[in-house]
């Protein structure tokens, strides 16, 4: 019980912060005004969000043969590929790209979130910047991210005029643009100085080993564009068959993240290069002369075999369930682990292996059902939490070969 | 660090499946008490077609005095997960503390079964002649599906079959949303070669009330909360609305953006107030605004567990013009 009481005591923490609830507020009005006109001004999305649910259920079935051959794509693109079984395979191919003592420019990633990336590479020596704004909030505040695609979601601008005020030793004013600007001018220069830029992505076409990554700031551009080296750490789930199919998860992805269009889309399939003198082909021409992907599995090929669970790696990530659960609306993500909300249950038992914490957030989940209608994947995530909370509860051992190591 | 597997499921929870399993019903009190509300109906107790009651409605007296109780101590140092931890062991010890908690606290009138004879009353009014099975009425076992407890629920799944078939029953209609699901669909999907007819209140009425000419006896301008279980899982959105429509008198307003398949829960979906009952009441507060923020002078929907998530939502917001009435009230005011 020492897991659930510690879990509850946060929970409640949360739920009387009223912080927390005014800019959740706040945002959940934003996002609903916004989706309903990017849904009005392009109503064919519905109809995509069907096909992309077949073009996931497709795709989660054979991700080991897409992660070998998006690995054999991007081989012949010139960069470098692997397959990470789990956190610890991820952590130490990373080490040895990235060594010590290096400036890193980081895009935000849920999936490095997942296996704490940037902790890991501070305390190897190097030196990590967040470059996604709330990101670079959360990563100065010292806290973690609270929603999936504004990870600063709970942080209402008189703090982050704190905080900024605090790092800059000027007096900042809560006025949002000249806080903005202050970011962009403290992160500008490691751009050029860093050694390694670091990303996740969207979604990977495995036929043509095409990262796909969606942005409005301008951040993963720089971070993936600038540095003479591009790692990226991708969850195996991300991969489809196809270019095509990657472009319609994408739109669907950005439109249920509330976007008409997002301003930024980066495709990325390997290494800069230019053959404009003679027709030589010579490696990192303004980009980065190295490209490494990593495929992390990390439970997820097992996961897949779950009749019911296996619908957890449909997931987009759009982050549009987490603005319709009402616990959420006053706790942001302190229901959930790494990812949050009742879907977060199953990726919390998933990841950290710990009946008490995945049960903790399975109970947190009221079952309502919202999140379900608001899905463009449609994801049955009361169902996903009925059948984890019997799986934890039941002594059958299916709990247990369900956990990691 | 390794548990027990049965530890895990929150002590809510668990004293909420051990009332199911062993007094079949969900708060552990004697069936009988249950079964008062209907005692002046002559209703048959032999049917094949019988009006199912449920929890909810016919112990709210019961469960509103516990949840208000377990919800102080939850705000309290001590904290919920104890007195529910005790509630469970004393019982397991043959000492009824949720008993005496029971007598000491319930406020329980005749209103609180209100809408169960109302219910009954409208269902008659529209041609539709029901039996009760009263003190053999079985507990559905939802709330084991949702604590997940699944095996203790397939096997009280096979149970309730049994026993609604041994006493004839062909068809049910049901009135709490989550019953009716459970017998509907959960309980379906555990019987193999399962015959019995699930219906909502609602769906019969809708078929109706065309006929009935209905007018209330004022005007109202009134807001319609969906439960979960019957608009998200049943699917039962558009009935309510045209029963209320189809009323004369009645004005039905609705929240700008939480209404139909995205009604926001009360805060108490799925036993959520059994374990996390302060969190749960911050729900309903949420809840509650967002339905007065309509103006409406009365809040009408139809789940025993919104109905008593509203209320307390209305009391801490010093709501006292807003009235909360099950549907099956409002539709027998009209007749």
């Amino acid at each position: 019980m020492a897991v659930f009481k510690d879990y509850k005591k946060q929970i409640m923490n949360a739920a009387h912060n009223e912080r927390i609830g005014l800019a959740l507020s706040r945002a959940i009005k934003s996002y609903r005004a916004n989706i309903r006109s990017a849904l009005q001004k392009f109503p064919h999305t519905y109809q995509m969000a069907e096909e992309v649910r077949q073009i996931k259920e497709n795709a989660i079935g054979q991700m080991e043969k897409l992660a070998q051959q998006a690995c054999e794509a991007i081989e012949e693109n010139k960069g470098k590929a692997y397959i990470a079984r789990t956190p610890r395979d991820a952590l130490e191919i990373i080490d040895g790209l990235v060594g010590k003592g290096k400036l890193i420019v980081k895009g935000k990633s849920m999936t490095s979130e997942e296996i704490d990336l940037r902790e890991h590479l501070e305390k190897q020596g190097n030196e990590v910047y967040e470059t996604d704004l709330g990101e670079f909030i959360i990563q100065k505040l010292g806290s973690r991210p609270m929603h999936i695609t504004s990870p600063a979601i709970h942080v209402p601008k008189e703090d982050v005029a704190e905080l900024f005020s605090k790092i800059t030793g000027q007096t900042l004013s809560t006025d949002i643009s000249s806080l903005v600007a202050t970011a962009r001018r403290l992160l500008r220069e490691k751009y050029f100085a860093a050694d390694i830029g670091m990303s996740g992505a969207n979604v990977v076409a495995a036929d043509t080993g095409t990262l796909f990554l969606i942005e409005n700031e301008g951040n993963i551009r720089l971070s993936t564009g600038a540095p003479p080296v591009h790692i990226a750490l991708v969850g195996m789930e991300k991969l489809v068959p196809t270019f095509g199919d990657a472009c319609k998860v994408a739109e669907v992805t950005w439109r249920f993240a509330n976007y008409t269009v997002p301003s930024y889309v980066s495709l990325v399939s390997g290494p800069s290069k230019t053959g404009d003198i003679e027709k030589v082909t010579t490696y990192g021409a303004h980009g980065p002369a190295e490209f490494h992907v990593i495929f992390m599995d990390a439970g997820r090929t097992r996961l897949a075999k779950h009749p019911v669970l296996r619908q957890a790696l449909y997931c987009l990530r759009c982050g549009g369930c987490l603005y319709e659960c009402p616990v959420f609306a006053v706790t942001a993500g302190h229901f959930g682990d790494r990812y949050f909300a009742g879907i977060g249950a199953v990726w919390a038992a998933l990841l950290t292996g710990d009946i008490e914490k995945g049960a903790a957030v399975a109970y947190t989940c009221l079952t309502c059902g919202r999140c379900k209608v608001r899905c463009p994947m449609k994801i049955d995530t009361p169902e996903m939490v009925v059948e984890l909370r019997a799986l934890l509860t039941e002594d059958s051992g299916q709990a247990v070969s369900f956990k990691l190591e | 660090m390794s548990k027990k597997p049965k530890d895990v499921i929150p002590p809510g929870l668990a004293y909420i499946g051990d009332n199911i399993l062993t007094r079949n019903n969900i708060i552990g009190a004697p069936k009988a008490s249950g079964a008062k509300w209907a005692k002046d109906l002559s209703l048959p107790t032999r049917s094949g077609t019988v009006f199912f009651a449920g929890c909810g409605y016919q112990y709210a007296g019961e469960l509103e005095a516990l949840s208000s109780l377990i919800r102080s101590m939850d705000k309290s140092r001590i904290g919920a997960e104890l007195p529910m931890g005790i509630a469970s062991l004393q019982k397991k010890i043959g000492v009824d503390l949720g008993g005496v908690y029971r007598k000491v606290m319930s406020k329980s009138s005749p209103s609180d079964a209100q809408p169960l004879v109302d219910a009954v009353a409208v269902l008659s009014k529209l041609g539709v002649e029901v039996g009760y099975l009263a003190e053999d009425e079985p507990c559905c076992g939802g709330l084991l599906h949702y604590a997940g407890m699944r095996r203790e629920f397939a096997e009280n799944a096979r149970r309730v079959y049994d026993k609604l078939k041994s006493l004839g029953v062909k068809r049910v209609i049901g009135i709490v949303p989550s019953c009716t699901y459970t017998l509907r669909k959960l309980v379906a999907d555990c019987v193999p070669g399962y015959d019995i007819e699930v219906r909502h209140f609602v769906e019969v009425v809708q078929e109706r009330v065309d006929s009935a000419r209905l007018r209330f006896p004022r005007q109202a301008r009134i807001v319609y909360h969906d439960p979960c279980q019957l608009s998200r899982y049943l699917g039962l959105i558009e009935e309510p609305r045209r029963i209320l429509k189809s009323i004369e008198g009645i004005e039905l307003v609705e929240p700008e953006w939480t209404c139909g398949e995205w009604s926001t829960c009360c805060g108490g979906g799925g036993g959520f107030e059994a374990v996390f009952p302060e969190l749960s009441h911050i729900l309903a507060v949420n809840r509650v605004r967002e339905l007065t923020g309509t103006g409406a002078e009365m809040i009408v929907t139809q789940c025993p567990g919104c109905i008593m998530q509203l209320k307390a939502g209305l009391k801490e917001v010093k709501a006292d013009n807003v009235q909360v009435l099950d549907l099956a009230q409002v539709v027998a005011m009209a007749m």
